[in-house]
């Protein structure tokens, strides 16, 4: 406790000092720690807050992304509110929050001129509680449950409208089932059940959610934390708390994760270490017949159950690496010969085994990768590689392991680092594409001397066509997540993109690319308005695996014939310099734009250029075929 | 194991200055809510969960609404702890 005490301490001793925010750092270790209790929590929040005075008092903005998140809940939301403000401030958000009226949530939404509007969330977490769908008399008939059913989701349908019109991204909690249960093991038997009704609820709930809504599975997390500790009966009763203030932690956690990964925020590479943490002992010392892996020791089969979790990551679109301290042949070898091994080196996109030090690999692992280091994890056994790695990176994600193997799996899976906001084909894909990347880089090698002759033979083919229903989800992905080739660093919901996308007055297109090797999928978005007789380009940005593959100048030259056909004079585009876009300063220059004043309409900080329509087509050579739909 | 009264008067205090983060707070029996900034209903819930888990104590329904001052609250905890 004291010494606890003391770090707290310190991190407000730093909270009021010229450097606020340097909390942030310790603050997310201790929050990725061990489960918090509630009373810590609050006194992290509090601490939050004095920094905030702090950089107020200093007249600085606070770092990180900003949001703007509206709580409604049907029960208590303070706690919930002020503890979803610390979790996303410490994963980098620059919060500003809103809370319904207590027991006002519903006149919030239905009303269009109520407090929730004139706040304009980008995000609303909607906590409704059971209480806001009372479950049929126990023994009523099918007819009645399946009425009641609708009834219910008809309700809601009425609710996410107006919110999808304004463009906030909703996340829903479902109900949780309760925990008493008067019919006993019977109870999810009859459909009439509270239990039964409320899991049928929860199923339509999630088949009605599209794009703008996303159910957040509280039922779930209670029965992670374990139901008899998830309700607190005597705080319903006192203050109408919907769960056990101790459990407001991990519920918090786990809504700004989700939250986090629909802004963009979910981290993207899990490298791993090798001895001791894919297998027990040390290849180059004990050899590939005495590690400890797979059946014959229980331990073994711990680490092959780890191995197995890993595979269970990548198949959902998580790309691995291995950074090992070992020799490349013996580490590789465990990989083509030991008969339990459950990753194989195809699984692997970047495989990293020298003496070197450790953060030194990682930064060459996201540079191959193409990634950035805030979307790597890097899990290791060792305490001295892991403090050495959050020194000199500390963007990585390095979570505490656990001294035992079969605690791994839990331990990663619980920090929530790869919650995804949807799952698209993409995802499923997404190792593939890293493989046929390596591909594509040593076919690259092999003819570096003629570019264009590479280029040529990958006999690359784009579709560029309107962002549809089936696009959604992967675009607002791609949107949120693509910080280098990215002109304006402009983030949407699902529900912005929507709304575009349906919209006369602006021009959206997407771009798919498939060649020799492969499908690369959706790999660009872009997004412009049409102003008088100007197209201004707001959104502009592609996915770094097809880079310098020509796919900006067969973008342009479709904008260049689009931008004419609609009789527009000029194409305009804005380049705004983040912490990671230099790639893309000359991109208009590149296409034959010139430099021009930024007028009151573009975003402060703007560098601006602008193509005349009327001018040549565009010279732009590419190897890239169009294919018309 | 029983724990001195004195002991628990002392972490009492710690409690009530870290709940309310204030190292002047000293606590008497005769303290009400009406004494301490901020102690309202949203602290008052905080104060009982922050002395259940202190303590590993529970405290009930009746107990978390109709605690009148800190002397009732430490003489409650004193009974839950058997000393």
């Amino acid at each position: 406790m004291s010494s606890a005490a003391t770090s707290f301490d310190t991190l407000k001793a730093t909270a009021r000092s010229a450097d606020p925010w340097e909390i942030l750092g310790p603050m997310r270790r201790i929050l990725e720690g061990k489960d918090l209790d509630y009373s810590t929590a609050r006194i992290l929040f509090r601490i939050v807050r004095l920094a905030r005075k702090t950089s107020r008092a200093q007249s600085k903005n606070a770092p990180g992304a900003p949001l703007r998140l509206a709580v409604l809940a049907g029960q208590t939301s303070a706690q919930l509110a002020w503890a979803l403000d610390l979790y996303l401030t410490a994963s980098g958000f620059e919060c500003e929050l809103y809370e319904s009226p207590f027991g006002a949530w519903r006149q919030d939404i239905l009303n269009p001129q109520s407090g929730l509007y004139d706040f304009a969330p980008n995000v609303l977490i909607l906590a409704p509680g059971s209480d806001a769908a009372p479950p049929p008399a126990v023994g009523a008939s099918e007819e009645e449950v399946a009425a009641a059913i609708e009834r219910e989701l008809s309700g809601w349908r009425e609710l996410w409208r107006p919110l999808a019109q304004a463009a906030i991204q909703v996340v829903q909690d479902d109900f949780v089932l309760p925990s008493l249960r008067p019919l006993g093991s019977q109870e999810r038997n009859i459909s009439s059940s509270p239990s039964a009704f409320y899991s049928r609820l929860n199923q339509g709930l999630r088949d009605e959610a599209r794009g703008h809504v996303n159910i957040h599975d509280l039922d779930h997390l209670a029965s992670w934390v374990g139901k008899r500790q998830w309700f607190d009966e005597r705080l319903y009763h006192h203050s109408k708390q919907a769960c056990a203030l101790e459990a407001i932690p991990v519920y918090a956690s786990s809504l700004a994760a989700l939250v986090g990964a629909l802004r963009g925020r979910s981290r993207r590479c899990l490298i791993l270490d090798l001895d001791n943490t894919l297998w027990g002992g040390v290849i180059g010392d004990d050899g590939l017949e005495a590690i400890r892996l797979g059946q014959g020791s229980p331990e073994g089969e711990a680490f092959a159950a780890f191995q197995r979790y890993a595979l269970s990551l990548r198949a959902r679109g998580v790309v691995l690496a291995v950074c090992s301290k070992n020799e490349n042949a013996t580490a590789r070898r465990a990989f083509e010969d030991h008969p339990d091994m459950v990753l194989r080196l195809s699984d692997i996109a970047v495989f990293v085994a020298n003496w070197k030090d450790k953060a030194h690999n990682i930064r060459s692992i996201a540079r191959q990768l193409e990634l950035g280091l805030d979307a790597m994890v890097f899990v290791d056994d060792n305490p001295a590689e892991r403090e050495l790695v959050r020194a000199e990176l500390p963007e990585v994600a390095v979570p505490e392991l656990p001294e035992d193997p079969a605690d791994y799996a839990g331990a990663i899976d619980r920090l929530r680092y790869f919650e995804a906001a949807a799952f698209t084909d993409d995802d499923t894909r997404r190792a593939d594409y890293y493989a046929g990347n390596a591909k594509r880089a040593q076919a690259r090698e092999a003819s570096a001397s003629d570019l264009e002759g590479f280029l040529a033979g990958l006999e690359m083919v784009s579709k560029i066509r309107e962002i549809t229903p089936l696009d959604l989800s992967r675009s607002t992905q791609l949107i949120n997540k693509t910080n280098q080739f990215n002109l304006t660093l402009q983030r949407m919901t699902i529900a912005e993109v929507q709304q575009v996308a349906g919209d006369p007055r602006y021009l959206a297109r997407t771009v798919r690319l498939r060649d020799r090797l492969g499908d690369n999928g959706l790999i660009s978005v872009v997004i412009g308005r049409i102003q008088e007789d100007t197209l201004r380009l707001e959104l502009w940005l592609m996915s770094c695996r097809v880079l310098s593959r020509g796919v900006e100048e067969a973008l342009f030259l479709h904008l260049w014939n689009e931008a004419k056909a609609r009789g527009l004079e000029r194409l305009r585009g804005v380049y705004i310099p983040g912490p990671r876009n230099a790639l893309v300063q000359d991109h208009y220059q590149h296409l034959g734009f010139t430099e021009c004043e930024p007028d009151s309409s573009d975003p402060q900080g703007a560098k601006c250029w602008e193509f005349r329509v009327a001018a040549e087509p565009p010279q732009l050579r590419t190897f890239i075929q169009e294919e018309h739909p | 194991m029983t724990i001195d009264p004195v002991v628990v008067h002392e972490r009492l205090e710690a409690v009530f200055r870290r709940v309310f983060d204030d190292d002047s707070i000293v606590i008497s029996n005769e303290m009400t809510a009406d004494d301490v900034d901020d102690w309202d209903s949203l602290e008052h819930i905080n104060l009982i969960i922050a002395c259940e888990r202190e303590f590993s104590v529970r405290f009930m329904t009746a107990e978390i609404a109709g605690l009148k001052n800190v002397g009732e609250f430490e003489a409650i905890l004193r009974t839950k702890l058997e000393i």
